[in-house]
């Protein structure tokens, strides 16, 4: 017999370490109890970030990431996002990436802008499958990185098995 | 696909609008499982814009962290009469698209 | 945060007074104030000038005893002097205004205690550093001198003594210390010890308040009727035909948008009674568009779950060895197919909550297992900041799993929103709580093991198929696809760090434990024990078999799989001692034994089948939960788990016909009977060195060790629940 899926494995903790076997997961609030977010990026949002931007140093400040304090399910949580520039030819904002530090992918959205928006503030919803910094990275055009996070508390059933 | 665009009808020139759009899709994430515990397969919208008179003044990219239903709000600088077209493409390519005229004085 | 911005019991409404008519307060409490009052010593402590003390308590109470363990511990670090300890809820509002300083608010997966002791131990200790440090410095001596216990601190040289209510507003000011030193379990005075429960008193006087006894001035009343089929829709309503029935106001539709699949599609009626609103409701012309599930029915969900019970495709949840070459070589194959319903929380409360909803204020009164989840759905239904809003909680009359899910906070918001100003309060009826839970999941499961020609287990597949409350609650939870929950109680150690407090009891040789996910259109959720419950009846109804089958004792067959759980084998021992395992007295008994919540349990039934009806004499149960906080509570706790986890093997099934819940009030979901509850003698056995939960896992081995008696009583092997239907007759 075959019971098993690929799409089932789950491997053996000894093979992979501890967040390699949460992978996908979500940082599940619902299942695992996740320490308190510390100053370092998860390493998969720390990739995402790397993968779009470089290893350009990010500095903090200039964007506001505005959520609420609490979510129920995380379902649909409302985000605005603002960043602080005079959006001229000189000097504007030429991209604002978001991610999820502990989403089943850090990807959230994206979006490329310029002079011609005026303002840089975007309002959106997404998705959150557990507690966790949101976290926005902006590009201006000469290319320097500015990023700012958000902490949403995400609450879900009661009486999931938390570790 | 219904979609809902608001926008003001008019603008002083140099004004900054803000424009909300909303369309309707599942944005269906790829985690989600059925009946028989198969994967749900992901079905999103990847890719929004919005042309003023044929220039992209704005663009986003969506995963699948975006809700259902995605909804936008995004400001651009009103410059001249005329009309905005606001294009959505999901992962396959297909294209859904919804127009709003724009009276500049 | 000040007194009169606490939600204090004195402030509620009294609907059971002893005239049986509400009084009105006249005044809404008003929360949300965060500010520390006076006599704050800290976020977790409260001291009067009269040396009362009032603990904070972050976690709902719903009977468990969570709300007097905490106070205990909090209590036991502060020295304080228990007879003068009181206790009040800061709102999940007031926890978000400062930081929140009380963390978690949820209450479930039998972590009140476990989740948060470290922190209120120290919350307390801290407290009583800053005290003595005050007094101290009034003394004009060193805080290292000085001592506490009784809320009174002493100079040790000089004999000079205070008390806590003197000093307690000079402590508040104190530099909050760092890294305090916990105290060990063993030196405990009050922690530890069967303290009588701070809420009994009030609750025989009839002054604590559930959110069922709410009344406030001006309040109207709502009753509300979901749609009946699950992801159906309501299409319309004739209001102007019941219009002019007596106290009617509004009949409004109320969609609640609660996540994926769960959200309501219902229509509420509002009236100045609540009988009144219902009676209107029953009579409301409605139509409704069923929509895909309206012909769902039972055999529809066994179809389905017998689909996966073969099945190629299924999820591991634990695996060891080679069990197919176990299986080539057996001497003799044992094989056995179980089945378990969908069951419903039934609280005594049916589900409730009180709002107030003005342009700029959301104010939620209700009993929730999650404060800040209720504040959410507050936030999210009134359209409101979430700072603009509170939720302020009563005692649960029953919680169990049900009350950790808004969806009725999001519905009695939708409703006050009609009418701003004015309190609603939405009272679900009996059957509407019985047709609209999250029912504990359905499954099915497939067992074979091997014996060898020493009748030695030498292969066990324990396969699985049903719903997962993950895939249809918290999807984003899934590891690839899979719901590690539905393991609970027979997971794979290691396999990750949340499980492990649900690891597989026993070390077999060549094993695999897998899932072949089935989701019927029912809404599943959390019913107390969760997925430990159904994998305890598979598992050791199952042991039981392999032990009849191998034609020996289902004690030592357990046992000789148990070398490396001793803490295990320890609960198991005892309740086989005590019960009499194996004496020969005539008495039909069967054991089951599970690790779940991170604690060790057994249990020993001793049942008689009278003309054909199954009497439960007698449950030996044992519990090693690590640290006993409150041995008296705990005793309580799993007294009150064979009611509960009885009450589901004898009655416990909901079923469906035209894509309807079938059982819809308790003449036909029951509950056992005082008449038919067993004895039970519960041994409270905290080995030390852990805190495991309590409320939750001697659920699981109530059924098993009956189900395993009364194949002792009869010979007949009982594998499908509920057993009202079952022939008992030997």
């Amino acid at each position: 017999m075959s019971p098993e899926t690929p799409s089932g494995q789950i491997a053996p903790r000894s093979a992979v370490k501890r967040r390699q076997v949460l992978k996908g997961l979500a940082g599940g609030v619902a299942i695992f109890a996740w320490p308190t977010p510390g100053l370092a990026l998860p390493e998969d949002a720390t990739r995402a970030i790397q993968a779009l931007f470089g290893d350009r140093p990010l500095q903090e400040g200039r964007v506001v990431v505005e959520l609420p304090k609490l979510s129920e399910n995380g379902y649909s949580v409302a985000m605005a996002i603002d960043v602080d520039s005079p959006m001229t030819e000189n000097d504007h904002v030429s991209r604002i990436a978001v991610f999820a530090e502990e989403n089943p992918l850090p990807d959230v959205v994206r979006f490329e802008l310029g002079p011609r928006a005026g303002r840089a503030s975007i309002k959106t919803r997404i998705r959150l499958g557990a507690s966790q910094r949101i976290r926005a990275v902006a590009q201006m055009n000469d290319g320097s990185l500015w990023t700012s996070y958000a902490f949403t508390v995400v609450t879900l059933a009661a009486c999931v098995v938390q570790g | 696909m219904t979609i809902r665009i608001a926008i003001p009808s008019q603008a002083k020139v140099g004004e900054i609008i803000e424009i909300r759009t909303l369309i309707q899709h599942p944005m269906e994430t790829g985690f989600r499982r059925d009946e028989y515990g198969r994967a749900i397969p992901r079905d999103i919208l990847e890719r929004f814009s919005c042309l003023y008179n044929g220039e992209i003044v704005f663009e986003a990219t969506l995963f699948p962290a975006v809700t259902a239903n995605p909804y936008l709000t995004f400001c651009t600088r009103a410059t001249e009469s005329g009309t905005l077209v606001f294009r959505w493409t999901d992962q396959r390519g297909e294209v859904f698209e919804e127009t709003a005229d724009l009276e500049v004085v | 945060m000040t007194n009169s911005a606490t939600i204090t019991r004195r402030q509620f409404i009294v609907g059971a007074s002893a005239a049986g008519i509400g009084l009105s307060l006249g005044v809404l409490p008003r929360g949300a104030s965060a500010a520390a009052g006076p006599d704050e010593v800290n976020a977790w402590v409260r001291i009067a000038t009269d040396d009362t003390v009032t603990i904070r308590i972050a976690r709902s109470e719903m009977g468990q005893g969570t709300l007097t363990g905490l106070a205990q511990l909090v209590a036991e670090e502060l020295e304080c002097d228990w007879n003068r300890v009181t206790w009040e809820f800061p709102t999940p509002g007031q926890n978000l205004a400062r930081e929140r300083v009380w963390k978690d608010f949820s209450t479930g997966g039998s972590n009140g205690l476990r989740g948060s002791q470290q922190y209120v131990r120290e919350g307390g200790a801290a407290a009583r550093i800053m005290l003595i440090g005050a007094a101290a410095e009034a003394w004009g001596v060193s805080a290292s001198e000085c001592s506490a216990r009784d809320s009174v601190i002493t100079h040790g040289p000089s004999g000079r003594t205070t008390t806590f209510g003197k000093v307690a507003v000079a402590a508040a000011r104190q530099p909050v210390p760092q890294n305090v030193t916990l105290k060990d379990p063993s030196t405990w005075h009050t922690a530890g010890k069967p303290k009588m429960r701070l809420d009994t008193q009030d609750k025989l006087t009839g002054k604590l308040v559930y959110g069922a006894d709410l009344r406030f001035d001006g309040m109207l009343l709502a009753s509300i009727m979901d749609c009946p089929v699950k992801g159906g829709k309501l299409v319309s309503f004739d209001a102007d035909a019941i219009k002019d029935m007596p106290g009617v106001k509004k009949v409004l539709a109320v969609k609640t948008s609660v996540g994926t699949g769960l959200g309501t599609d219902g229509v509420a009626v509002v009236a100045d009674t609540w009988w009144r609103a219902h009676s209107a409701l029953k009579a409301l012309p409605i139509e409704w568009d069923f929509g895909p599930n309206a012909n769902f029915s039972d055999a529809d969900v066994t179809r389905l779950l017998e689909s996966g019970l073969d099945a190629d495709e299924a999820f591991r949840g634990n695996w060891a060895g080679d069990m197919d070459a176990a299986f080539a070589s057996a001497e003799q194959m044992v094989e056995s197919v179980y089945k378990c319903p969908s069951q419903s929380h039934a609280p005594m409360e049916p589900m409730n909550a009180t709002a107030l909803v003005t342009a700029d204020k959301c104010e939620v009164w209700c009993p929730t297992q999650n404060g800040e989840s209720a504040l959410a759905a507050a936030a999210e239904a009134s359209g409101l900041p979430i700072e603009k809003c509170d939720v302020h909680k009563t005692l649960l009359g029953g919680g169990f799993g049900r009350r950790g899910a808004p969806d009725y906070v999001h519905q009695v918001v939708a409703i006050a929103k009609a009418f701003p100003g004015t309190p609603i309060k939405l009272q679900w009826s009996r059957e509407e709580d019985q047709k609209h839970g999250f029912y504990h999941p359905t499954t099915m499961a497939k067992l074979r093991g091997s014996l060898d020609a020493d009748g030695k287990l030498t292969g066990l597949h324990m396969r699985i198929s049903g719903q997962s409350i993950l895939a249809a609650l918290i999807p984003q939870a899934l590891v690839n696809g899979a719901d590690l929950a539905t393991f609970q109680g027979v997971v794979k150690p290691g396999l990750s760090p949340s499980m492990d407090q649900h690891q597989i009891s026993y070390d077999f040789p060549n094993l695999l434990v897998d899932h072949a996910m089935r989701n019927p259109p029912i809404r599943p959720g959390f019913w107390r024990g969760v997925n430990v419950n159904q994998n305890a009846i598979y598992l050791e109804s199952f042991m039981d078999e392999l032990a009849h089958a191998a034609g020996r004792d289902p004690l030592e067959f357990r046992l000789a799989h148990m070398e490396k759980n001793p803490k295990g084998a320890a609960v198991l021992k005892a309740v086989a001692e005590r019960s009499g395992w194996g004496s020969e007295d005539g008495k039909a008994r069967g054991l089951a034994t599970m690790y779940a919540f991170g604690s060790y349990v057994a249990a020993c039934a001793e049942v008689r089948v009278v003309d054909g009806k199954l009497k439960i004499d007698r449950i030996v149960a044992a519990t090693d939960c690590g640290t006993a906080v409150n041995p008296q509570q705990i005793q309580a706790q799993v007294e009150g788990s064979f009611v509960y986890g009885l009450s589901a093997m004898l009655y416990g099934e909901i079923t469906y016909k035209d894509g309807q819940v079938q059982q819809d009030n308790f003449h036909t979901y029951p509950s056992m009977r005082i008449a038919e509850m067993p004895l039970v003698e519960a041994i409270v056995m905290p080995s030390g060195g852990f805190f495991g939960g309590v409320g939750e896992p001697t659920i699981a081995v109530a059924a098993p060790a009956v189900l395993n008696a009364l194949f002792a009583a009869t010979g007949k092997r009982i594998r499908s629940i509920p057993l009202k239907d079952a022939d008992l007759t030997a």
